[in-house]
């Protein structure tokens, strides 16, 4: 029972993860039809900042603030050049050049901070254990699933509650209008972005204290990111939501039942359910014209 | 005929290392060649591609320590292999599109890769395959460089050949019309998703022919020939050689891994230059070096046509 139990939580915690990082990578591309295989990029360099925040000795929570806030300068560097010019482009050349991009910056990357596994040394009062029915569970995993779905529920609200976000969604579904409005949607784009780049790093920041940092984490998060965007379907909350549960917990029971194969086990299982609701688990309502 | 004195003249010519360097070429060429009828002509955009070249590539590798070198034999368990991966790849993805097509292939791609490296028994896992025996035909054996350089001139020729008359065929010229104009095409009665399905086949059987040769130029094959990073490889060997030119897929990987050894053997930090090179491509060329060359050729003619 106690070992059923710890398992849902590290499912849980693993989902938390997917969550904030999916939901960066769905705001852009539910919402301007943007590919950007960048993310990874911006997760791996916000799990770098904590590993050396951390170790710093600054007060340990200014991490994730700072992590975000370096991202999200990051990513508007970024949408300055190039990405900009390619939100009109096809599909096939956004990967291209967002592909490219993350090779550089996983390169860079090594560079910078070494090819080895960097583990960060956890703030005192997230070191440790709890114990439930006798069962040992880390006191930092109860952290990320506590942070990881209140994050995603501040999102939620302001995508969805405020009217910052009415003028994000309203920019998607008809931006001429929204222009003749007097809104810069051009602006409001770049912030979308800013915001989804900044969530990767934070994302990254509280990723470190679970999966650790090293070159090649960037891709494996990704993949992941993406399928649990797409499994879940383009342009809803409440399909990434449920998406990333399903993720995180097909993943983390196939490592208990098939440590061998557990990624084949978990990728069919998603390309089983992509197969029998091609729209995704929630299917965005379409205008029918 | 240009090809041919072309290949021929290399034959002569190169030593041993650029031979087997220009038969890499030709046949990751071949393979990118097929990516190009599902990218070009069809509008299908796969990050899967690697696993059907690498898992003919296993395939052959296998066969060959097991039953030895036989090139028919070889070729064979190749193509058949890249063809049953297609057309279970096929089965999915006949029915999406664009982003969720991206995705499948993506997952697809990934659950052969995950096979080829955790099935050590068989795969030798991250180590790969090693001490393969030397391809044979008849009483020949196709083990120094200048034969094997000659066999994937043979097969990129036979290649192109077929992928052009895949073209030419009311099945290519259908899948281009489901292409660019889907709802027209069903309603004509064409059904979209056997056209592209049967496309993924022909694909399929080309990249694993190509596949069945290339564990052989360098006696290896590694996990690394699987995984999506070659896929996305290809696809930006493709849009530097051109989409959709076919002969330009050559053009390109000859390109890409002409840049990717030479600096390599310059710096420790050539994955930097290879990401580089997928966003100057965007940028600069993106309709490729065989556009490009179209294009000058066009305004040259015209000029000429002037001046007479």
């Amino acid at each position: 029972m106690g070992y059923a139990i710890v398992q849902v939580l590290n499912a849980l915690s693993f989902s938390a993860l997917l969550l904030l990082t999916a939901l960066g990578l769905s705001v852009v591309l539910s919402l301007m039809n943007f590919i950007n295989l960048a993310h990874g990029s911006f997760y791996l360099l916000g799990s770098y900042i904590a590993v050396f925040w951390f170790a710093s000795g600054a007060p340990w929570w200014l991490a994730f603030p700072v992590a975000f806030l370096a991202t999200a300068l990051a990513g508007a560097l970024l949408e300055r050049f190039p990405f900009r010019g390619f939100y009109a482009r096809t599909h096939l050349m956004q990967v291209l050049l967002t592909y490219g991009l993350s090779v550089v910056f996983a390169d860079l990357m090594r560079w910078g901070f070494g090819a080895q596994i960097l583990s960060p040394e956890l703030p005192e009062p997230l070191q440790g254990v709890v114990f439930l029915l006798d069962m040992p569970f880390p006191v930092y995993r109860l952290f990320l699933i506590g942070v990881g779905f209140f994050l995603a529920g501040i999102l939620w609200v302001l995508l969805d509650r405020t009217l910052w976000g009415a003028v994000v969604r309203a920019s998607v579904a008809d931006r001429g209008m929204v222009e003749t409005l007097g809104i810069d949607t051009r602006r409001v784009l770049s912030a979308v972005l800013v915001l989804s780049a900044g969530l990767g790093g934070v994302s990254g920041a509280l990723g470190a204290g679970m999966l650790a940092a090293y070159p090649g984490l960037d891709e494996e998060v990704l993949i992941l990111a993406l399928v649990t965007v797409v499994v879940g379907g383009l342009g809803t909350f409440r399909g990434t939501v449920l998406s990333a549960l399903v993720v995180g917990f097909a993943l983390t029971f196939s490592k208990v039942w098939f440590p061998e194969f557990a990624n084949v086990v978990a990728f069919s299982a998603m390309a089983v359910l992509l197969l029998l609701r091609p729209a995704g688990l929630v299917a965005p309502r379409l205008r029918q014209v | 005929m240009v090809a041919v004195a072309g290949l021929s003249a290399a034959a002569l010519l190169a030593g041993e290392f650029h031979l087997r360097f220009l038969a890499e070429i030709l046949i990751i060429g071949t393979a990118v060649m097929s990516l190009d009828l599902l990218v070009g002509f069809g509008g299908l955009v796969s990050l899967g591609h690697a696993a059907l070249f690498g898992a003919a590539a296993y395939a052959a590798a296998v066969a060959a320590q097991h039953l030895g070198g036989n090139l028919l034999f070889i070729l064979g368990t190749g193509i058949a292999m890249g063809a049953a991966v297609a057309a279970l790849m096929g089965a999915v993805i006949v029915r999406t599109s664009s982003l969720f097509l991206l995705i499948l292939t993506l997952l697809l791609g990934q659950i052969v890769w995950e096979i080829v490296f955790h099935w050590r028994d068989v795969t030798g896992g991250a180590d790969g395959l090693r001490g393969l025996p030397p391809l044979s035909f008849g009483p020949w054996v196709l083990s120094s460089a200048r034969p094997l350089f000659l066999l994937a001139g043979l097969l990129a020729l036979a290649a192109l050949w077929l992928a052009h008359s895949f073209v030419d065929a009311p099945l290519g010229r259908a899948l281009i019309g489901s292409r660019e104009q889907p709802i027209r095409m069903s309603a004509l009665g064409y059904s979209i998703p056997r056209i592209r399905f049967l496309t993924m086949l022909v694909a399929g059987a080309i990249a694993g022919a190509a596949g069945a040769l290339y564990p052989f130029v360098n006696l290896y094959i590694g996990p690394q020939s699987v995984h999506w990073t070659l896929s996305a490889t290809m696809i930006i060997m493709l849009v530097i050689g051109g989409v959709g030119s076919l002969w330009g897929a050559f053009l390109g990987s000859a390109v890409y891994l002409a840049i990717q050894t030479y600096i390599s053997a310059y710096t420790d930090r050539w994955q930097l230059f290879v990401g580089l090179i997928f966003v100057l491509t965007v940028l600069l060329l993106p309709n490729g070096l065989a556009g490009g060359l179209r294009r000058l050729a066009s305004r040259m003619r015209r000029r000429r046509a002037q001046q007479a």
